[in-house]
């Protein structure tokens, strides 16, 4: 996957790459390990057909605002199980974002490579990350263009709620977050906007599309709220998260 | 000459390395061992099984490079048998944008039982709300089938 170059919007950048914890290494064996946020093709693409909204609207975005903090990496064993929502025991924790940082997930295909950083070497096969209120309280906002039938409205979706990320090992094309000695690595803060908006071209008795809000609520246009709660939007890559209140 | 029956499997041998090539090209020869082996089951938060999903397995010593690559069977199960090498094992299910992993870890001691590191032993737990179970059991998935010449009648 290719990284692009960093967000266009940052506010409030505070980036360490400073090792909370280390058990066990050398902290001379390092590599530079990447921070990518990513979005994907919905959110640089937009919902077009085949993949419209679960409720069949085309969306297209100017701009998709998420405000990231503490966003460490983590070396676990055994393997961090997302699925357990314990916290994660590390046996190395880099902090790659202390932030708040606000990035706009629309604003590049590709992904938003947010902060590269020296790390320990070893497996990163955890992530944890706050999605939280930025300088003007919104956690996530989305600003775009909504069709359907030939209507059209301008929309500005916001969100305040603070979200908690605890995840697993990357699950992608490829394995990420392998660091060798003098190498580099990257690892994944993934929002899924299918989780909020549900893809007409996925069933819509699946669980993605029944727990998603689809668009119809913001029909009208304008500005409206939205809340998180339930509809799991971070991942890492494919692979889910723990989510709870920071 | 007498024919102790414990050297008829080697007299077989002997006849069938005389006879020749061509005229065992039919025949079929189906060999089995029992083994041990991991089995892989992924399920969607609903219960619905991953059927037909992408799945890729990683030995220790390349973690980052695929061992194995298959799919999933209609009941969202994958079987593989590891070759041995001691260490941690990864098992990467994938399928429409949904994916999840489990590790288990092949101890050196070839009698000792396979650890599972991540993932759900058996049945999942219903407050999942991910892709993926995975129950790894330390048993055998051969049957014994040899066809060895021996003691005929």
């Amino acid at each position: 996957m290719a990284v692009q170059s960093l967000a266009r919007v940052a506010v409030g950048l505070a980036v360490s790459g400073s090792v909370i914890a280390d058990v066990g290494h050398a902290l001379a064996e390092t590599g530079e390990l990447t921070l990518v946020a990513d979005g994907e093709a919905l959110a640089t693409e937009g919902f077009l057909p085949p993949a419209l909204t679960k409720d069949g609207w085309e969306l297209r975005f100017e701009s998709i605002l998420v405000t990231l903090a503490n966003v460490t990496a983590h070396q676990t064993e055994p393997p961090y199980d997302a699925e357990s929502g314990k916290p994660i025991e590390a046996v190395t924790s880099v902090m790659l974002v202390e932030g708040p940082i606000t990035l706009d997930l629309a604003a590049t295909g590709g992904g938003v490579e947010v902060t590269t950083v020296e790390a320990p070497a070893g497996f990163y096969n955890a992530l944890g990350w706050d999605l939280v209120p930025g300088e003007d309280g919104a956690s996530m906002t989305l600003i775009g263009t909504a069709t359907r039938d030939g209507e059209t409205v301008d929309f500005r979706l916001v969100t305040s709620d603070a979200v908690r990320h605890l995840c697993g090992e990357y699950v992608g094309d490829e394995r990420k977050g392998i660091l060798e000695a003098g190498g580099t690595a990257s690892l994944d803060a993934t929002f899924h906007l299918d989780h909020l908006f549900g893809r007409a071209d996925q069933p819509a008795d699946g669980a993605m599309n029944t727990g998603a809000l689809g668009f119809d609520p913001f029909a009208a246009g304008g500005e409206h709220g939205f809340a998180l709660d339930g509809l799991h939007v971070g991942h890492v890559g494919e692979g889910h998260c723990h989510v709870e209140a920071p | 000459m007498s024919k102790r029956p414990d050297r008829l499997p080697i007299l077989l041998l002997a006849l069938l390395a005389s006879v020749p090539e061509t005229a065992l090209g039919h025949a079929a020869f189906v060999e089995a061992d029992a083994v041990r082996a991991v089995r892989v089951e992924g399920r969607y938060a609903t219960g619905e099984p991953m059927a037909g999903a992408q799945v890729t397995v990683f030995a220790p010593a390349d973690p980052a490079e695929p061992w194995r690559q298959g799919q999933t069977d209609a009941d969202g199960v994958f079987l593989f048998v590891p070759d041995g090498e001691p260490g941690r094992w990864a098992v990467r299910l994938r399928q429409a944008g949904h994916g999840g992993m489990a590790h288990l870890d092949v101890p050196a001691d070839t009698a000792a039982p396979l650890v599972l590191a991540t993932g759900r032993a058996a049945a999942p737990s219903p407050v999942q709300k991910t892709v993926m179970a995975a129950c790894v059991i330390w048993g055998c998935i051969g049957t014994a089938l040899y066809f060895r010449r021996t003691r005929a009648g």
